[in-house]
């Protein structure tokens, strides 16, 4: 079977009950991707499928075949950084940084989306990502600072 | 002048327990750094050194840790509160493809682990380990650790303190359900006249629920032999204390036995020693000859890896009309677990507040649940609820402003030892903090919001902390300056995502006079790097970063005289600064790289270690906090609306990472104050809620407007740093300014956390 992570193809023989985590991390060992409950709780293992986020530890890997798989190694391009990983580090929206890759791939979902989101917005978006350090004021923060460079980014463009 | 001492005794704080140490006292003394000092790095706000890392996913936890050949371990637990172990045969879990071995009780004889055999046949709490299986992959591990045939005797339990102190109640351990010498008691004064001395007398009791750490990366290890050569990778506040462990477990040298940590997912106070993880790993490397790893599952960290303790509390206070506290006493029960140390909530009543009379009587309870552990400010966190809701009490018996009533009984001094502060600016804590919270216009408008009615009521309150973080030694550095002028700071100590990576790179490039971004520390290995303790108990940047100075001081003194030999001036003329060496009234300079590449391969190295705590003298952090919330009376929701945090810890290194830890600390108080429980089935002795969904930590919809600060002033008499400790003290305050809040949203008292919707609706219609 051929997964896509990253835009790499990934030729592998999988069993039917291999999660999309376990897959990630033991296999390809793409370790970004956390593992904190394993069981659909605390958001640490979300990644994107096809742009939508997902709990990894919840997904069968077989399921993926036909769909983008996007980690946290996937986020910068080469080496230059999403804006959301600088706006992370700018605004020191991380402690442990365990939590961090979950929480980035979620908040890369919702501004792929709504590029100006509201903070209301952002809790609604990220209620599922836990974090025990207490970054939650930072990370509203550094998830509104990248959407504005994006915005601008994309004004720039256009 | 007689030669100076090397060795000298000096007291520590850590956990609210004084040690005593014998301290090597560093070649030079350095000159404190007063408040006036011109520091160019310090105290700036420069970025986390290892963000880069953590945002791109290649920060390497020891759950992502990968070597060739690698097995992986998983637990059989056991699925009662109390009994023995009839049988227990692994057969069907051998048989399976993909398994490739098992460790019993006879493997392990010998290693004991929260106070009993590891795999114990006798069980003293549901979810203790019976064993682990090996296998080609985690999954595969925990699936065959079903497999095992288990036969079970069951008997009878107590899990709750109630159960474990009645008449012929079940033995928990065979010399009794309760510590020697119980109760514990400590007084001053007579607290009896004190409270017969009173004009007001108030007597309440409070209730604090058992909390479970919840960090987000399990308590894990990896263990690999090279020959005799043992390397541990330990998700650990303590790597030299795990190097121990292991080292006396498995009669190793300790030279034979590196721990290794670089990245940690949160600990808080749970992942001090090894745990029966690490004795996993070790054993089954050691008897299947290729590396192992165990990781924890959520359930068993829930489950089996430490616990903040419940309490309940009764507590006395007397009081003058005009406020002035003649007596506190306090009456408290905790439910330790089957093991621990006693970490109970009395100490912060002795030191809070002035009072001539103070008598705290502590009865520890030993419990069939999974054991307690230190958690972030343990004791503190409980005693200050009990403490704080009782001096609100208090002031609504007096009718008198909360904050006034803190205010007239300000400690100038330790009175438990009778010795002075480094420092105290809780006073400033108290203005400063209501001032930005608005407290007198925010108290008057939540007061006019109830007299209009209505389904929302708002509510303010607050309270003040104390916790000692002074730190001390023992805790050493090297500083070594590379032949290209970079700079690498070697310390064996942890960076558990409080940014003391950072800290000590600015501590070092401040006194060496060189750029930050030259600097790089290096922690979390006791192979590479020299012994520092613990992070725990607030200390480590007061007994470290004093230790990072000198050696970087120390090499910062060879690099200066290496350059006035290659410059041919006279030393005292040089001085350093963003790593260029200059020449007082001259032109040249010489960049540290330019002096590194003359000298080729001289190695300008520094060491330095942390002197001794001044004595006589009680080191501490303190705070007030402030909180506003809304409680919604038909449904019992509360909503926290803002805290305002103002600390005094000394000098702050890096205020943008002493903030995110202040806003950490509240965000978990918020959690204890308003959600966090460990829920058990009194009849059956077993956890209901061991997972994420169930034992509910703040999301990020839960968090208030926090505005933490600090009123910075450096306390150069704790250490030459003139910095204390940050991570405890912001958890202390938060539950009982929440309740303080509540209590005066409903204008009826709360006396029991978490304030679900039920116990507000219930405390609404009682």
């Amino acid at each position: 079977m051929r997964l896509t992570i990253n835009g790499d193809e990934h030729e592998l023989v999988l069993q039917g009950h291999e999660t999309l985590l376990a897959v990630l991390r033991d296999r390809l060992q793409l370790t970004g991707t956390k593992l904190g409950c394993a069981r659909g709780e605390c958001g640490a293992c979300t990644v994107l499928l096809d742009g939508r986020p997902a709990y990894s530890c919840l997904t069968l890997a077989a399921g993926c075949a036909e769909q983008s798989i996007t980690t946290v190694e996937g986020l910068a391009s080469g080496e230059a950084l999403h804006p959301l990983q600088r706006a992370f580090i700018e605004q020191d929206a991380l402690q442990c940084g365990y939590c961090t890759p979950g929480q980035l791939m979620a908040a890369a979902a919702l501004l792929a989306h709504d590029t100006d989101p509201s903070i209301d917005d952002v809790h609604r978006a990220m209620s599922g990502n836990l974090c025990r350090c207490g970054t939650y004021p930072k990370i509203v923060r550094a998830v509104q600072a990248a959407a504005a460079v994006m915005r601008q980014e994309a004004n720039a463009s256009a | 002048m007689p030669p100076r001492k090397r060795f000298v005794t000096t007291k520590v704080e850590v956990e609210g327990r004084e040690e005593i140490h014998v301290v090597e006292l560093p070649d030079v003394e350095p000159t404190p750094w007063a408040e006036d000092a011109a520091l160019q790095i310090v105290g700036q706000r420069v970025l986390r050194a290892d963000a880069l890392e953590k945002v791109t996913g290649r920060a390497r936890y020891t759950a992502d840790l990968h070597r060739p050949a690698m097995l992986y371990a998983a637990f059989l637990r056991a699925p009662v509160a109390s009994g023995h172990v009839t049988r227990l045969d692994p057969a069907a879990a051998l048989a399976t493809f993909g398994v490739r071995g098992v460790l019993l009780a006879a493997d392990v004889v010998g290693i004991v682990h929260d106070g009993a055999p590891l795999f114990d046949s006798n069980i003293h709490y549901a979810g203790q380990p019976l064993a682990a299986i090996c296998a080609d992959t985690p999954e595969l591990a925990r699936y065959a650790s079903t497999l095992i045939a288990l036969g079970i005797d069951e008997t009878p339990h107590a899990v709750t303190t109630a159960a474990a102190l009645a008449p012929n109640a079940p033995k928990v351990r065979p010399k009794g359900n309760t510590p020697r010498h119980m109760p514990r008691v400590i007084q001053r004064g007579d607290a009896d006249a004190g409270l017969r001395e009173a004009d007001v007398t108030i007597i309440r009791e409070y209730r604090t629920p058992c909390a479970l750490h919840t960090a987000m990366e399990p308590h894990g290890a990896a263990a690999e032999f090279i020959g005799d050569d043992l390397t541990v990778w330990e998700s650990t506040q303590g790597i030299f204390m795990v190097r121990g462990d292991v080292a006396r477990a498995f009669h190793l040298p300790l030279n034979r036995v590196r721990v290794m940590k670089d990245y940690m997912g949160g600990g808080f106070g749970a992942k001090n020693n090894a745990g029966a993880h690490t004795y996993t790993a070790v054993a089954l490397a050691k008897k299947l000859g290729r590396p192992v790893r165990c990781i924890v599952d959520r359930e068993g960290e829930q489950m089996d890896t430490g616990n903040r303790p419940a309490t309940e509390q009764r507590v006395t206070i007397g009081a003058k009309r005009d406020g002035t506290l003649t007596a506190i006493t306090l009456e408290a029960t905790v439910g330790m677990g089957f093991y621990g140390w006693q970490a109970g909530p009395g100490k912060i009543y002795h030191e809070l507040y002035r009072c001539p009379s103070v008598r705290t009587s502590e009865t520890f309870v030993y419990l069939n649940t999974g054991a307690m552990s230190s958690f972030r400010a343990p004791g503190h966190v409980e005693g200050a609820f009990g403490l704080e809701c009782a001096m609100d009490a208090l002031a609504r018996e007096l009718g008198m402003d909360p904050l006034e009533l803190r205010r007239r009984n300000y400690a100038d001094h330790d009175q438990e030892k009778s010795r002075r502060y480094s420092a105290k600016h809780l006073d400033r804590c108290y203005d400063e903090g209501a001032k930005r919270f608005e407290w007198a216009r925010r108290r008057d408008e939540a007061a006019a919001s109830r007299a209009a009615g209505g389904r929302l009521r708002r509510g303010v309150g607050m309270a003040s902390q104390i916790w000692g973080a002074g730190g001390g030694p023992p805790a050493y550095a090297t500083v070594r300056v590379n032949p290209d002028g970079t700079i690498d700071v070697l310390t064996g100590s942890q960076d558990l995502g409080t940014g003391s990576r950072t800290i000590f790179a600015q501590i070092a490039a401040e006194s060496l006079g060189a750029r930050l971004a030259d600097v790089r520390t290096v922690l979390g290995d006791t192979e590479r790097t020299p012994y520092t303790g613990n992070s725990w108990g607030s200390i480590t940047t007061a007994s470290v970063g004093p230790a990072v100075r000198v050696a970087a001081l120390q090499a910062h003194e060879k690099l200066l005289e290496a350059a006035a030999e290659l410059m041919e001036v006279d030393v005292g003329r040089l001085s350093a600064s963003q790593s260029v060496v200059r020449v007082a009234d001259d032109e040249r300079t010489m960049t540290f790289a330019q002096i590194g590449e003359q000298l080729g391969e001289v190695m300008i190295m520094g060491q330095g270690s942390r002197g001794a705590n001044p004595p006589d003298t009680a080191i501490a952090a303190f705070a007030a906090q402030f909180a506003e919330v809304e409680v919604d009376l038909e449904t019992g929701r509360v909503r926290v609306l803002r805290i305002t945090s103002a600390h005094d810890s000394g000098r702050i290194i890096n205020p943008t990472l002493a903030e995110s830890q202040l806003e950490g600390g509240i965000i978990m108080g918020l959690g204890y104050a308003l959600f966090e429980e460990r829920i058990l089935d009194e009849r059956l002795g077993l956890h209901l809620n061991p997972n994420s969904h169930d034992y509910k930590i703040p999301t990020i919809g839960d968090v208030p407007e926090i505005d933490g600060f600090f009123v910075d002033s450096s306390d150069v008499v704790a250490n030459h740093t003139g910095a204390r400790g940050v991570a405890e003290a912001p958890i202390i305050p938060t539950a009982p300014a929440i309740a303080n809040a509540v209590a005066d949203a409903l204008q009826v008292e709360v006396r029991e956390i978490p304030l679900t919707p039920w116990r507000v609706l219930r405390a609404v219609h009682r």
